[in-house]
């Protein structure tokens, strides 16, 4: 009796540790967010290549749908890929992809935003949770980004720009894809490290004119595509 | 011997496991009234339980929805009157706060495609986070909702015993107000009796039922008595609240002016009637499809030429509306406020 208790014990142990195991030997997306050649930092002045002056306030966004190429031309698709990040929760930075392996990856596909099916799936868990505020409530349908901040080209309330982008319906489907090729041979670290760079979006962006996106449309369709071509892999 | 061992092990695995889940859920089927299509909404994805029900009603009425614990779902949805907001052209929330539109019945959901006036929510999941989190109704957010309800002794207990869970989510707390508003079935009005052979129509109601299906039952599909579609019916645009309907959500030209085909169930019970409540009486309804319609671009093609139903064929057509009520449901029980738990 007691031994059968004693192998209950150990068989529940052994699933905690395998799980833990599993974690360490993850390969991991970890997202370097910059401005420029400087790391991003909430509420600090940074300036744009159209010399706008501009503090970013707020930064979060879904990258969903991880896929990873290996050089012998197999690709691991990550199951319910959904992920919120956010530049204030350093955890969801650090994205978890799949067991560690010694393939060599040719290639990094995620998107930024939610896929259409997910957006009119009702209320789902987790991250794709509607309590995470990332989410439109008079017209259904997921922000795929959300981006506040101050700016003194800004002739808005505090000099405030707010751009909340989605749309999961054509043909203002804002979700976009992002490719990115590797060339190293190994990973250091487990980690793929991908490059964020705000100061190629605002570089594109004037914000004396365009300051404030809330719903999908044309404006939003052409911030979507700015923002999906900021990425790089170090 | 080491079999039994094996065994006894096993048995004490399985009870372990069994330790852990909640077996107590008490199942609903949701059964479809004769003539009535497959309903759109998927049970599969938000199992209907007693517990999840309950759970669901009880956050329907509770004001811990809003951000100053005033204002429930029944504020503006009252059962008795097919769960409309009886009396307010323009719904009313937070602070007195005024909407710009009138709440819609919540009758038969698990019929519909879409939601709202304008169509803007895509799933009956996801509805209710639109009146939580707008200015003028719930002003609160989701997140905080949840927040609120974690610290309470009574939906902690009432989620474990629906989800068997003592984590409570956004997810959870939306699947169970889905899981009462989708019960919120109709089908034993007068109507639906004649049609299942148990009632007769009197003589008025015969001819106005003759005049409905001529006249309205292209939109007002039976037996939900609507298509789910969104028509521009040639209303007048009010020029405070200057409202274009589905346009806002499609940003479409031809959907200018277009709202939601309501259901009629109930409409006794449901007025003012249109999206801005702008009639009081099924009279000037009537009228308004007899007489008053404003042609635009948009309107809808049923709409084009005057119904010139004379003075008796209205009262007909009213007296056959009239059989759309069901007393069954708007005093079911079941769907009223939940004393019994408070």
């Amino acid at each position: 009796m007691i031994k059968n208790l004693f192998f209950c014990i150990l068989f529940s142990l052994s699933v905690v540790f395998a799980f833990a195991q599993k974690e360490k030997d993850s390969l991991y997306l970890k997202l370097n967010i910059k401005f420029g050649t400087i790391r991003l930092e909430l509420n600090k002045n940074n300036i744009s290549k159209n010399h706008d002056t501009l503090q970013i306030s707020l930064l979060k966004f879904y990258l969903s749908g991880i896929e990873i190429e290996y050089n012998n031309k197999t690709t691991f698709i990550q199951k319910n890929s959904y992920h919120l990040v956010d530049i204030e929760n350093p955890n969801s930075l650090q994205i978890p992809i799949c067991k560690k392996n010694d393939k060599t990856i040719s290639k990094i596909k995620f998107n930024i935003g939610i896929d259409s099916t997910a957006s009119v799936s009702g209320a789902l868990a987790g991250d794709l949770d509607l309590q995470n505020g990332m989410y439109w409530a008079w017209q259904s349908g997921y922000i795929n980004m959300k981006i506040e901040g101050k700016s003194s080209n800004c002739k808005t309330r505090k000099s405030e720009f707010q751009f909340h982008i989605g749309g999961y319906s054509q043909p203002n489907y804002a979700m976009k894809i992002v490719e990115i090729p590797i060339e190293k041979l190994q990973i250091p670290n487990n980690e793929i490290k991908v490059i964020m760079d705000l100061g190629k979006l605002f570089s594109a962006i004037n914000l004396k004119e365009v300051n404030s996106i809330m719903i999908p449309g044309k404006e939003a369709m052409k911030i979507a595509d700015l923002s999906a071509k900021i990425f790089s892999v170090e | 011997m080491s079999k039994i061992r094996l065994f006894v092990g096993f048995l004490i695995l399985i009870f372990a496991v069994l330790g852990f889940t909640n077996l107590s859920f008490t199942p609903i089927y949701f059964d479809i009234p004769e003539g009535f299509p497959k309903p759109v909404y998927d049970f599969k994805n938000n199992p209907l339980t007693e517990e999840g029900f309950q759970l669901g009603r009880n956050l329907f009425y509770d004001p811990i929805l809003s951000k100053d614990n005033t204002i429930s779902c029944a504020s503006c949805h009252l059962q008795q009157t097919g769960f409309a907001h009886v009396d307010h052209d323009l719904s009313h929330g937070i602070n007195g706060k005024i909407g710009t539109r009138n709440a819609l019945t919540l009758q038969n959901l698990a019929w519909s495609k879409n939601f709202m006036w304008d169509g803007g929510v895509n799933h009956l999941d996801v509805q209710a986070i639109a009146p939580i989190t707008s200015d003028v109704e719930m002003n609160e957010s989701l997140e905080n909702v949840v927040a609120k309800l974690q610290k309470s002794k009574k939906y902690q207990d009432l989620f474990e015993k629906a989800f068997d869970t003592k984590k409570i989510t956004g997810q959870l707390t939306l699947k169970a107000i889905s899981q009462f508003v989708v019960m919120l079935k109709t089908s034993n009005s007068k109507y639906d009796k004649v049609l299942r052979s148990e009632e007769k129509f009197s003589e008025i109601e015969e001819k106005g039922y003759n005049l409905f299906k001529i006249n309205c039952a292209t939109c007002h599909t039976e037996p939900l008595l609507t298509n789910n579609s969104f028509e521009n019916n040639g209303l007048s645009v009010d020029a405070i609240l200057n409202d274009y309907g589905r346009m806002k959500i499609t940003q479409n030209p031809k959907d200018s002016l277009k709202f939601k085909v309501p259901t009629l169930r109930n409409i006794e019970f449901t007025f003012p009637y249109m999206h801005d409540g702008r009639f009081k009486t099924l009279n000037e309804v009537v009228k308004h499809y007899n007489s008053g319609i404003q042609k635009s671009k948009t309107l809808s093609k049923q709409l084009e030429k005057p119904m010139n139903l004379s003075d008796n064929e209205r009262t007909e057509l009213v007296a056959f509306l009239k059989t759309l009520t069901d007393k069954e449901f708007l005093f079911e029980k079941r769907f009223s406020y939940p004393k019994e738990i408070n």
